[in-house]
């Protein structure tokens, strides 16, 4: 094979394993995990929702939003409107003038009827992009003593919470339905595909913290059985399985050896 | 050469995530969209808006049996190929909505009359309403109100729902269901999971029975004699087979586990992590 | 004279004729011969399937006896119009893959 097709194959290969080459150089903390969201915005003549997970997730669990509320986990899917979340679905689960978080009244969201212009500023809360708000809650000062990551400065929300920063609420009266908690299964192995990546160690116990069963199964793990579900880091990379939060929300694909940790038999 | 390479790589990344069927978490209905089904084998032919029917408000009045086995509905949108001839002689949803059988000491309304032009016919639109922002005559919110909550689907417990007189559930229509004698309903089964840890099922034959008589799953969805017979996995079940004929679209979602895996293992807990 | 008498034979020939068509039902005009009357085919339908609930403690010949029976109606469900026969039919083979099903099941014990 010559040289210049070696070239490509290799190249293609970083390609493939350093999504976050693509479009970017690295991530930014504040802006990690951001999602703007546009299905009606613009033709309602609003700037585009600008959502930040950085500060749901210090208080809530994944699955409290993306089960019990049931948001979709890929941004413009769930097609939220105005008049639903009125209604008091997604958003307005809890961003309706009544429920209480820390002792004051969470800011209502949206409106379906006219909104004065002085009213504007509640909806620039969230339909920010291109605006230059204040911040209600600034994320260096919020992240500050919470523990970072070994790369890019994000913040380490497994330690975080390990280490009692942040304490994940679980359930949302009037909302979530309590069940007997199912047993967690075992942590196993995934063996990898190529030879020189160490096999991943999947921990059922660290997911099930923040995600239960639902959030996984059976929409991205359709199978209960080890190995019946084919996919490879081309999929992962493009934002499916494991690349539905890893990437986006949870710690990024850069860190191989979170995830390929079985040390190699030598 | 790296380009190429570079659009190929996003190409298939691309393609693959928009069709793919797993691996992602999609928009989940809300609890008045769950039950939704799309009919449109004749309607955009026709000129009309392809037909809107939620399930909730029926399945609040009458048992699954009346439709899916008296008046013959399958259980899949577009198999059953309702024209607006059947309607129109009184089958299908022509059975109650002929303008003359009363429901709540109401006449229920007509559906398929023939009255032109039809595109602006607003009666019409009650049932052909795709699309077309329709004042719905019964508000989910309003007359689920007080129904026992539950979560996902519709939100509501509707067996809870039954068993507490919220709901009275018609079973019987004249002129069309054959007197017979109360159903004698077989024993519960207890159903073991493939996967270790996970409870086991208990299978209620009595629950279903109430609803669903016997031939709405017998033989067409569960064909085996005894158990054991058939061998399905959730893997069939989650596309659409089996338990999931039902419990995909209409009744709670599969992603309410502990609602069938209800009875706790009592063996072997090395495979457990409390 | 001749021709009286063979006009009479042709009229007792042709009375003959149609009485034999009435009785077996071979001249589609003169329908009011058919075996089963306007709501016949109704009410042995309603006979037939309105016992399933008890089919589990039928004995092997009643289940035979019902499902020949099923079979016997079927055509004359398939010559009803287009609406009646699609939602007929389809009521007909539930009731009768029902007795089948339960059939199956007694002779596999």
């Amino acid at each position: 094979m010559g040289i210049p097709a070696r070239l490509v194959i290799i190249s293609s290969f970083f390609l493939l394993y350093s999504t976050a080459a693509i479009g970017r150089d690295k991530p930014v903390p504040e802006e990690y995990g951001r999602v703007i969201i546009n299905n009606f915005s613009s033709r309602a003549g609003l700037a585009p929702v600008r959502f930040n997970h950085w500060l749901h997730r210090a208080i809530f669990t994944c699955r409290l939003c993306h089960v019990d509320i049931g948001f979709a986990m890929q941004a413009n899917e769930t097609k939220i409107k105005a008049d639903t979340i009125v209604k008091g679905f997604y958003c307005g689960a809890c961003h309706n003038g009544a429920r209480i978080y820390s002792g004051r009244k969470i800011f209502a969201a949206c409106s379906t009827k006219t909104v004065k212009p002085e009213e504007r500023k509640r909806c620039d809360r969230c339909h920010s992009v291109g605006k230059n708000l204040e911040k209600k809650i600034d994320y260096t000062s919020f992240t500050a003593q919470l523990p970072k990551q070994k790369y890019w400065n994000l913040v380490d929300w497994e330690e975080a919470e390990a280490d009692w920063l942040i304490r994940p609420i679980d359930f949302l009266e009037g909302v979530s339905v309590q069940r007997p908690a199912l047993n967690a299964q075992k942590d196993f192995s995934i063996t990898s595909k190529s030879t020189w990546m160490p096999d991943i160690i999947f921990s059922h116990k660290k997911h099930n913290e923040w995600n239960g069963c639902e959030v996984c199964h059976p929409e991205i793990f359709p199978s209960v059985k080890k190995d019946a579900v084919k996919y490879s880091m081309l999929e992962i990379s493009g934002g499916q399985y494991c690349g539905v939060c890893h990437g986006r929300v949870a710690f990024p694909l850069d860190e191989c050896e979170r995830c390929h940790s079985k040390p190699v038999a030598r | 050469m790296k380009r190429i390479v570079l659009v190929v790589f996003v190409l298939l990344t691309v393609t693959t995530v928009t069709i793919a069927q797993t691996g992602l978490k999609k928009r989940r209905p809300l609890p008045f969209e769950y039950g939704k089904v799309i009919l449109n084998n004749y309607s955009e032919k026709a000129g009309l808006a392809p037909v809107v029917f939620d399930h909730w408000l029926h399945r609040a009045r009458f048992t699954c049996r009346l439709c899916h086995v008296d008046i013959a509905f399958a259980m899949k949108a577009g198999t059953t190929g309702i024209t607006a001839s059947d309607n129109m002689s009184g089958y299908y949803c022509g059975t109650c909505h002929n303008g003359k059988r009363t429901f709540d000491g109401k006449k229920i309304f007509e559906s398929c009359g023939i009255k032109y032009p039809l595109a602006d016919n607003k009666q019409c639109a009650r049932c052909h309403s795709l699309g077309k922002n329709v004042d719905r005559k019964y508000d989910f919110v309003k007359f689920t109100e007080g129904f026992p909550k539950e979560r996902f689907g519709n939100g509501i417990n509707w067996e809870k729902t039954e068993a507490d007189s919220y709901v009275t559930l018609v079973d019987y229509l004249e002129g069309v269901t054959i007197q017979r004698k109360p159903l004698s309903i077989p024993k519960d089964i207890t159903v073991e999971p493939k996967q270790a840890g996970m409870p086991e099922i208990i299978f209620s034959h009595k629950k279903h029975a109430a609803w669903t008589g016997c031939e709405l799953c017998h033989p067409e969805i569960f064909v085996g004699l005894k158990k054991g017979d058939t061998k399905y996995s959730m893997t069939e079940i989650f596309l659409g087979r089996y338990c999931g004929v039902c419990h995909g679209n209409v009744a709670f979602p599969l992603l309410d586990c502990q609602r069938c895996h209800t009875k706790p293992v009592e063996h072997d807990t090395s495979a457990l992590l409390r | 004279m001749i021709k009286h008498i063979m006009l009479a034979a042709i009229v007792i020939v042709i009375a003959i004729f149609s009485v034999i068509q009435i009785v077996s039902e071979k001249v589609p005009f003169l329908s009011a011969g058919t075996a089963y009357a306007q709501d016949e085919w109704k009410k042995e339908f309603d006979a037939l399937c309105s016992e399933t609930q008890d089919a589990m403690l039928m004995s092997h010949e009643k289940l035979h006896d019902l499902v020949a029976r099923c079979d016997a109606l079927k055509p004359r469900i398939e010559s009803l119009d287009e609406s009646q026969r699609k939602v007929m039919l389809k009521r007909l083979k539930m009731c009768k893959d029902f007795y089948v099903y339960v059939l199956q099941s007694k002779e596999s014990k």
